[in-house]
């Protein structure tokens, strides 16, 4: 008797469950009648606000904003506006791949940018491949340019670790110098060390030896003297983010920084605000961007103004143009293509020259590679800087060109 | 299955066959089902709905050891992300179809799942916890080194399944429809199949463990050999999430092996309530759930999170399926 009762009171819940069900799908459909009618362009944009990189996010959610903001003053793409949806993707392959499965399937995006990590751009490449999606990466990888993860649907906006090792390289080394490195223990590490053996190896410096140590490590005490008896003359550091920040905070407390040259392939400006002047002191690196490129390139005047009017005297740093050149990019050959037609918007990419923010800029043909210049940054004494962002000095500005990109048979394209 | 193979006494039957009972437990498995059929029709992405799907089967097959057979074990990921590399490298490296590949992902982690359990089934409590943990990074590290097998850090990539031919119909995986209805047959199937253990004498016998270890033994039942089967089947089923993930994303990501993945299911388990048949799926659910309408709206969606699983916790100690079947069968 009473499982019987019990029997009718669910189904009597069940049609309630399925009227609020029926108008749930109700309110889900509308918001898609009434986007078809605006006709705006939407770019996805994932990225992993949470987690170690968020600072760096944060600058590019901001940085690709502005690029938005400036289209749209302009009148848009062929009149329509630009629309950018913004995604976590908490630096995990998994949620990022579906994240972007959600902004094509869902959010019905015209194209897809940003990722700040190996994997997850790959992941990301890899969902975008296999749905004829426009994807411009911002992240740095090595990997992405080979012909196994070729899409002719990407472009790899961001420098990738063979071209700021070997501009950091021939900053740095001389024939005949003692390298050591130190690495992280992954897959970015290893590229970034392969980058700078090879550099090595064509500038006739001599490699005493290396260390790896795990992806995240805190600590870095056991290996400084390891390091020391190796009696190198450059160190160089292959590793990112807060790692950075810790291993070259300990060789200065081992006084390392007194025997010999500190080099890291990508030397982060957020980074570098996280720690004291003294402890990035001399520290050579490369590095995408720096705002006092400004002094030189008339672009980079022009991306710091626009940037300080939209946040209020705040300067953009080094991941967050990527931000700015990766959606600028990818907007100019829409407008060139008159449109968001993905094969037409291919073919305006290949044959884009762009100066946005750091000089003139372009894809290269066979692996959608940007061929862009490199700088190489020396970190400043305290006593130099002038102001709070006076951080570094550029020690070279190399103009982009294709010598410095391993070659398209190399990478594995027909030639 | 020697063992369990002769029908258990009265005194054990499970609790939760009483707790259950009526409507909601003999239907179940249609039930499930109907649920699962309108999901990508409610929930805000069907990208969203296929996530349900398969960390609801996970949790599901986790259930089975935590819930089920009180085994509270911190390296599920092991079997999750085995299946899932199993099938990504069985399709990529060897050019198997998706169906042997999905065969074989099963196996796999079901091997993983017996060896990685006769070695740790012996140990109890914190000591059962530490040695999955241990011997799940174990595969986490495996799967690391074996870059040319495995991508290492980049992740599994090169296996995208566009089209699987199904009995003469061919279903178009990349439209997300077809692709959520696709995988929810394999959650089907494996949800009739988790029913059909509990309603055997073995789901009786691996409650009996989980309720009194002493007392099953003193009644005959090998102890050790059932928390073996039962932590196999919850691997292979675990290892059907991961093939179904595998197909889904067209990638392995690494941290699929991940410790934090096994963490994930725990609490997805709970939430929803562990030994409960359903609760799970509704764990998974409302985890995924929160977290993606949150990470919306704020960056800071992880305290939200974080503030709902403590309620729970502190106010709801059944999940919430659990806390519901318990307040159904109120006297």
């Amino acid at each position: 008797m009473t499982d019987r009762k019990d029997g009718l009171t669910f189904s009597v819940s069940r049609r309630t469950l399925l009227a609020g069900m029926g108008a749930g799908i109700g309110v889900l459909a509308m918001p898609a009648i009434v986007r078809a009618q605006a006709e705006t362009v939407r770019i996805g944009f994932p990225t992993p606000l949470t987690g170690p990189f968020g600072a760096e996010a944060k600058d590019q959610v901001r940085s690709a904003e502005l690029a938005v903001k400036l289209i749209n003053d302009k009148g848009g793409i062929a009149g329509r506006q630009v629309e950018l949806l913004v995604r976590d993707d908490k630096l995990n392959a998994g949620e990022a791949a579906t994240r972007t499965l959600e902004l094509i399937e869902k959010d019905k995006v015209h194209a897809v940018v940003g990722a700040l990590s190996s994997a997850v751009q790959l992941a990301v490449n890899e969902v975008t491949r296999a749905r004829n999606m426009l994807y411009v990466s911002i992240s740095q990888s090595d990997t992405i340019n080979e012909v196994k993860d070729f899409s002719r649907y990407t472009f790899h906006e961001a420098l990738n670790p063979h071209m700021t090792t070997a501009a950091v390289a021939k900053a740095t080394f001389k024939k005949g110098s003692k390298v050591a490195f130190l690495v992280a223990d992954y897959a970015y590490g290893h590229e970034m060390l392969r980058g700078f053996k090879r550099a090595a190896a064509a500038i006739g410096a001599e490699v005493v030896g290396e260390i790896l140590h795990p992806f995240g490590a805190p600590d870095y005490s056991t290996l400084m003297p390891r390091i020391r008896s190796m009696k190198p003359d450059i160190l160089a550091i292959c590793n990112f983010g807060r790692d950075q920040a810790n291993a070259i905070k300990q060789a200065n407390d081992f006084g390392l920084k007194k025997q010999m040259q500190i080099v890291v392939p990508v030397l982060l400006h957020n980074q570098r605000i996280a720690v004291a002047p003294d402890v990035f002191e001399g520290v050579v690196g490369g590095a995408n961007y720096y705002w006092e490129l400004e002094n030189s390139v008339p672009t980079a005047k022009a991306f710091n103004d626009a940037f300080r009017k939209m946040y209020g005297g705040a300067i953009p740093t080094d991941y967050g143009a990527y931000g700015f050149t990766g959606v600028t990019a990818l907007l100019l050959g829409m407008q060139k293509a008159g449109g968001t037609d993905t094969d037409k918007v291919i073919a305006a990419l290949q044959e884009l020259k762009y100066d946005v923010a750091k000089g003139p800029q372009y894809f290269r043909k066979c692996d959608h590679q940007a061929v862009q210049s490199v700088l190489v940054l020396r970190s400043k004494a305290k006593a130099d800087m002038k102001g709070a962002d006076d951080l570094f000095e550029i020690v070279a500005n190399d103009p982009g060109s294709e010598d410095m990109l391993r070659s398209c048979a190399e990478l594995g394209f027909p030639t | 299955m020697s063992s369990t193979s002769h029908a258990a006494p009265a005194a054990l039957r499970p609790p939760q066959a009483v707790g259950e009972a009526g409507f909601l437990s003999r239907w179940r498995v249609p039930l499930s089902i109907a649920v699962l059929c309108v999901l990508p029709w409610v929930l805000p992405s069907q990208a969203l709905a296929v996530n349900v799907l398969i960390y609801g089967l996970f949790a599901v097959g986790y259930n089975l050891l935590f819930g089920y057979t009180g085994l509270l074990s911190f390296g599920h990921a092991a079997f999750f992300g085995g299946g899932a590399y199993i099938t990504g490298m069985a399709i990529a490296h060897f050019g198997l179809g998706w169906f042997p590949a999905m065969l074989v992902g099963v196996a796999g982690s079901s091997v993983l799942a017996a060896v990685i359990g006769a070695l740790s089934i012996r140990t109890r409590g914190i000591y059962f916890c530490m040695v999955t943990l241990a011997l799940s990074q174990l595969v986490y590290y495996t799967a690391l080194q074996a870059s040319n097998w495995t991508g290492g850090e980049n992740g599994l990539r090169g296996f995208t399944v566009a089209k699987a031919d199904v009995l003469g119909f061919t279903v178009n995986l990349l439209d997300p429809m077809q692709k959520y209805y696709f995988l929810m047959v394999f959650a089907a199937l494996a949800l009739w199949f988790v029913s059909r253990v509990l309603n055997s004498p073995f789901g009786a016998a691996i409650e009996a463990v989980r309720e009194n270890e002493t007392r099953a033994r003193a009644c005959g039942y090998d102890v050790e050999r059932t928390k073996l089967l039962s932590f196999i089947l919850s691997g292979a089923l675990c290892g059907v999430a991961g093939t179904m993930s595998a197909i889904h994303l067209s990638i392995v990501p690494l941290d699929a092996l991940h410790y934090h993945t096994s963490s994930i299911v725990v609490m997805m388990t709970m939430l929803g309530g562990a030994g409960s048949f359903f609760g799970p799926f509704v764990g998974a659910l409302v985890f995924l759930l929160i977290e993606d309408v949150a990470s919306l709206w704020t960056s800071h969606w992880q305290l939200i999170v974080g503030v709902v699983f403590i309620l729970f916790v502190l106010f709801l100690p059944k999940g919430i399926w659990g806390t519901l079947i318990a307040w159904r069968n109120r006297p």
